[in-house]
């Protein structure tokens, strides 16, 4: 078996705050193969978007980050900013979730790709402008050659994201991580550019952490899932293992709220009761338990671990794994 | 953007003639040469002093009448004769003391534009650090004092304590100098000074919220995703977006500063136009006093201007078409 690209392990991140320190993520755990597409699902707030900040050095002072993320066989957590500078934007590369903020308004777009071009390639400028025009025609901005000298203001929504993703691959990162990449997009352009995000990683065979809360999307480009929930993993396996072989009722209560298009008018959505908890006083047991459907007397004692399915990668952070996959099979989601 | 400001050139000018009408009226009221006339003693003001003053005032007409005959000699650069400076025409005047006040102006909106965009970025970087909060603490106390009081503040340390202590004078108290070149700084440093703490004060905050914006957003955040050190995330990235706010504080600061700082030139007895309308104003030399208002709402108006054309300059979203 080859070695991870990234293994993050016991990743916590807490958040110093007037009203008491904040723990957004809890002791994450992952690895990432090269070339991999892993997902990771989840809620607003159950710290998706932190993991990856963390991972890249880049959360306020306020953070306080511990664990450890090896990239390459490099520490990042910890890493003096000298060293953590050659690794951002050239081995891993990110692509954020608004394109409307994540561009400088005052600069071109094709200024903004230079700059990542030259600062991590012994290059000149013509040659990293004709590359920048190269890498907008690959993302499939119509007429680049005029449009890399325009102004981020001057791109549509969709557009801004391509450039973004160009920006991303420029270097041929060996990671991307793609932080709610749809979100802010319409829902007409958001499967283009999902098409260009696949297609970006297929040119640069580069690995992939792709942040979202969108199970379609997961569908459509993971190989590996991690559903996360108040700071923690609470189920991971590969694409089908979540979606077919269910084992957390988290999990179910995700997929139980996509609409079908094969389904009756008069059929609902099922949505998860309840809201997410609040991460600075977890309940007691399971953090889940409150809103879960299987909670029994033993989840109230201590969180559960992240056990093994079936002696597989596929694990799952539930006292009741058999039960959700009796209900799994009996439901016609 | 040219058809623009062309536009803005005329608009302008229909505004100054607004504001001329206002300023002569407002004058005309305030200061009635006619009752002050009646309350001089005839040993002072004998009637052939009468009859001059109603001749060079015009009192026996309308104030409408007066505006008129007032704006056709403006337009020919004609503002007026400066009564109590030798009767000289004020244009005369004023093209003495207006080099004066640029010496003053130039150098204390430079200094302080530069010394607020440091401690505005440096505010912002170091946000609540120990040195943000004493600059803090500065700007409040900067912009709560009256200005004449950091002049006399200044006048008093470097004039009497100073040479108390070491028994050398360093700066002019007060007076323009310029035997040399070095009596010139000399006699420019205290009235510098004083305009520029009050400046900084209000600049540097300005500088710091700007900042402050600007380094919390998502493309700052993007640009230290590149790799970008942090030298050139702050200075190239932020900054650039930070300054574009200030245009304007920038074009008013500089605007009031050129038409003379009524109170710094006063204290240090600078011949500028500040001083200049302080005394043409307790001296009842309504001319001056006229000239010097159109002079300043002139200024203004043409500052405006050019701030908004910055923007369009500075901000590429901004066009004006």
């Amino acid at each position: 078996m080859t070695a991870p690209l990234l293994s993050v392990k016991d990743l916590s991140v807490t958040f110093r705050s007037d009203d008491g320190d904040l723990t957004a993520v809890r002791g994450m755990s992952f690895d990432v193969m090269p070339g991999e597409v892993l997902a990771v699902v989840g809620e607003s707030g159950s710290g998706k978007s932190v993991t990856s900040l963390a991972i890249m050095g880049l959360l306020p002072r306020s953070a306080r980050v511990s664990g450890s993320a090896m990239f390459d066989g490099r520490e990042l957590i910890g890493a003096d900013l000298k060293q953590l500078r050659k690794i951002r934007g050239k081995d891993i590369a990110m692509i954020f979730q608004d394109p409307m903020t994540a561009l400088n308004p005052v600069f071109t777009i094709g200024s903004q790709i230079v700059e990542a071009i030259t600062l991590h390639n012994d290059m000149s400028d013509k040659a990293a402008w004709e590359r920048a025009t190269e890498l907008l025609n690959l993302v499939g901005i119509p007429d680049p050659k005029r449009r890399v000298k325009l102004y981020p203001h001057e791109y549509s929504g969709g557009m801004r994201q391509r450039a973004m993703i160009a920006m991303a691959m420029a270097n041929e990162p060996k990671l991307l991580i793609a932080d709610e990449p749809t979100t802010a997009l319409d829902v007409t352009i958001q499967a283009q550019v999902l098409q260009v995000i696949r297609k970006a990683q297929a040119v640069t065979g580069a690995a992939m952490v792709l942040i979202t809360h969108d199970l379609g999307v997961v569908a459509g480009l993971a190989d590996r899932v991690n559903v996360m929930y108040a700071g923690a993993v609470f189920e991971s396996g590969d694409i089908d293992d979540i979606f077919y072989r269910t084992a957390n009722p988290y999990t179910l209560g995700l997929l139980g709220s996509i609409p079908i298009l094969t389904a009756r008018v008069s059929d609902k959505l099922t949505p998860i009761p309840g809201a997410p908890p609040n991460l600075r006083r977890l309940p007691e047991g399971c953090p889940f338990r409150p809103r879960c459907v299987f909670a029994t007397e033993v989840c109230h004692g201590s969180e559960p671990d992240l056990m093994a399915v079936n002696g597989g990668r596929h694990r799952s952070r539930c006292y009741h794994i058999d039960k959700v996959a009796e209900a799994r099979a009996g439901s016609t989601v | 953007m040219l058809a623009y400001t062309v536009r803005r050139l005329f608009s302008s000018v229909v505004l100054l003639f607004i504001g001329t009408a206002v300023v002569f009226g407002l004058t005309s009221i305030s200061s009635n040469p006619e009752l002050l006339l009646a309350t001089c003693p005839p040993t002072r003001c004998g009637a052939e002093f009468r009859s001059e003053m109603i001749q060079m005032y015009q009192l026996d007409k309308t104030i409408p009448e007066r505006y008129v005959s007032w704006l056709g000699d403006a337009v020919q650069g004609d503002l007026g004769t400066a009564v109590r400076d030798g009767r000289r025409p004020v244009t005369e005047v004023l093209g003495e003391r207006l080099p004066k006040t640029l010496l003053l102006a130039i150098p204390a909106f430079v200094l302080t534009a530069l010394i607020a965009v440091a401690l505005g970025v440096y505010s912002a970087v170091r946000q609540y650090s120990v040195g943000d909060n004493a600059l803090t603490a500065f700007s409040f106390i900067g912009i709560s004092m009256p200005t004449f009081f950091f002049g006399l503040l200044l006048q008093v340390f470097w004039g009497v304590w100073w040479q108390e202590w070491t028994g050398t004078r360093p700066f002019y108290v007060t007076g323009y100098h310029n035997a040399d070149f070095m009596d010139l700084v000399s006699s420019l440093t205290l009235p510098v000074a004083t305009l520029m703490l009050v400046s900084v004060a209000g600049e540097s905050r300005f500088g710091r919220a700007s900042m402050l914006e600007v380094i919390n957003s998502e493309y700052i955040r993007t640009a230290r995703a590149k790799g970008l050190p942090e030298r050139k995330v702050i200075f190239h990235h932020a900054l650039r977006n930070a300054l574009i706010p200030l245009v304007t504080i920038w074009a008013l600061d500089f605007a009031l500063l050129l038409s003379g700082s009524v109170i710094t030139e006063t204290v240090f007895a600078w011949p500028g136009i500040g001083s200049y309308f302080l005394r043409s104003i307790t001296n009842y030399d309504l001319d001056p006093v006229m000239a010097i208002m159109v002079f300043t709402a002139a200024i203004t108006i043409m500052f405006n201007l050019i701030a908004d054309v910055m923007y369009g300059v500075l901000d590429p979203r901004v066009r004006y078409d």
